[in-house]
């Protein structure tokens, strides 16, 4: 552990304002708080929110799991929780149970999150309006007259111009009936696992200077219309080449030397769980 | 032993948390408030002091409510070096058992509910009460609880139905934090929904 900074890197004054702007987030789920964003060793949009947040909650007897698009071990994954095991000497750990600050890019963990557990996702765009609004004072208004027209005609013209809704991530949501907002890049596979959470999620972006929450038991809908209601990505008929697990979220990757298309658990601590349980296949 | 300003606080901050992200779950503040009894600074009940201590900065203004005002409001303003203001303005308002009958729901009348395009500069108001349980007088419902929750709160204030007035208008509102003398902790955000549990004969 590295002792020339300060338990979990930020000063007193920093951690204190993050806290005060967390709690009212959670008081207020959906709606982005915003917060003095500190600078950070790390790159702006590489996850600084998260990371901010993380470190605002942490405590000597946490054990963290730090995951980037489902994996473990990838370079961001791998040199946040350095950073914070540097700066606190906090327990580390790949298994999504065993973890009670699980922060994450882009996935929520296949394993069903429990009430002792808070999920930290890392947002780069907290504002689900900006694609049509790039004027923050003006989503600002609009979030404040609930006015969402904007949000479902983004995804009618996708209807008009594709057939079906074309996000491929960061579907947005409706939160307790009131704030539209920005789930983070999550597959639209993850958006239900947000309605109704057991974990406290938080949402950090750094870069952008915003923090949001969805408290746990928070009614989570997916935006969508009548007759074009939001599907998850399906992965139907296909299974994890690995760990054969079936019904979840699958990575597609071709097999250079075959040619062929093959699937892969996109959460690795979860393929090697399973793995793990039933043996090498 | 000395509070240490860095784990202490962070564990206080931690509960916080639990309790507000669940609203009707009492956490136990016992561990960090007998420290800060050992101290001293027998003015301020020590669960108030702790919570002000997590939260509190020079970025902050506070209104103390209490027969012992002056005092509570030096000690804070020196431990922390949060401004202390009016209750319209203040971002937390600190109310002790003492003040007088119907303070609670004056303040929560006067308490800043923030502006719709920035629903999170409002007040939280912090009281202090003799003694809080799971007991059904109070029916919870809202984000963080799974059906439906019960408390008890044991005051003298009437303050159900001005909370509910001030918080009528979704998202304005205000944030409540209760603390009793066995050091629990209360918190219930603007988007809990209370009902009173009347016995119907």
């Amino acid at each position: 552990m590295n002792t020339a900074y300060n338990f979990a890197f930020f000063d007193e004054g920093s951690k204190r304002e993050i806290r005060r702007a967390t709690l009212k987030a959670i008081a207020i789920p959906g709606y982005q708080v915003p917060f003095a964003s500190r600078e950070m060793p790390i790159g702006r949009g590489w996850g600084t929110g998260g990371l901010q947040l993380t470190l605002s909650l942490i405590g000597k007897d946490d054990v963290l799991k730090v995951i980037d698009q489902g994996s473990d071990d990838s370079v961001n994954a791998v040199n946040i929780k350095k950073l914070v095991f540097d700066t606190t000497g906090v327990e580390t750990t790949d298994e999504t149970r065993e973890a009670t600050l699980i922060q994450s890019r882009h996935r929520i963990p296949e394993v069903s999150l429990s009430k002792d557990q808070i999920l930290i996702l890392q947002v780069p765009i907290p504002e689900p309006l900006r694609y049509y609004e790039p004027s923050e004072s003006e989503t600002k208004k609009f979030h404040a007259e609930k006015e969402y027209s904007g949000a479902w005609l983004m995804l009618f013209e996708q209807i008009m111009k594709y057939g079906s809704m074309t996000t491929g991530a960061d579907h947005p949501v409706l939160v307790h009936d009131r704030y539209v907002m920005a789930p983070s890049p999550i597959p639209r596979f993850d958006n239900p696992k947000m309605d109704e959470s057991e974990a406290l999620i938080l949402l950090g972006a750094g870069r952008e200077k915003k923090v949001y929450a969805v408290p746990p038991y928070t009614k989570v809908v997916s935006l969508d219309f009548e007759d074009f209601p939001f599907e998850p990505e399906s992965f139907e008929d296909k299974e994890c080449r690995l760990c054969g697990s079936t019904g979840v979220f699958l990575d597609e990757l071709v097999d250079e030397a075959t040619d062929e298309t093959v699937y892969q658990c996109n959460d690795t601590s979860y393929c090697l769980e399973k793995l793990n349980a039933v043996g090498v296949k | 032993m000395k509070l240490d300003i860095v784990h202490d606080l962070q564990s206080v901050y931690r509960k916080i948390v639990d309790a507000s992200a669940r609203p009707g779950q009492l956490s136990e503040l016992t561990k960090e408030a007998c420290i800060v009894k050992e101290e001293g600074n027998h003015e301020c009940p020590a669960s108030i002091l702790l919570l002000a201590l997590t939260l509190f900065d020079q970025e902050v203004t506070f209104k103390v409510i209490s027969e012992k005002e002056a005092a509570i409001t030096k000690i804070i303003n020196q431990l922390t070096y949060a401004k202390p203001v009016e209750t319209e303005d203040a971002d937390y308002i600190l109310i002790l058992q003492d003040a007088g009958v119907g303070t609670l729901a004056t303040a929560i009348e006067k308490a800043k509910p923030g502006t719709l395009k920035n629903p999170h500069s409002s007040a939280t108001i912090i009281v202090e009460v003799s003694k809080m349980s799971n007991e059904p007088m109070l029916q919870l419902k809202g984000p963080g609880i799974h059906t439906v929750e019960f408390v008890h709160v044991e005051t003298t204030e009437k303050w159900v139905e001005s909370r509910q007035m001030k918080n009528k208008e979704y998202p304005l509102g205000i944030e409540l934090m209760f603390v009793d003398h066995q050091d629990q902790l209360l918190s219930l955000p603007r988007t809990t929904q209370i009902t009173e549990n009347r016995v119907i004969v």
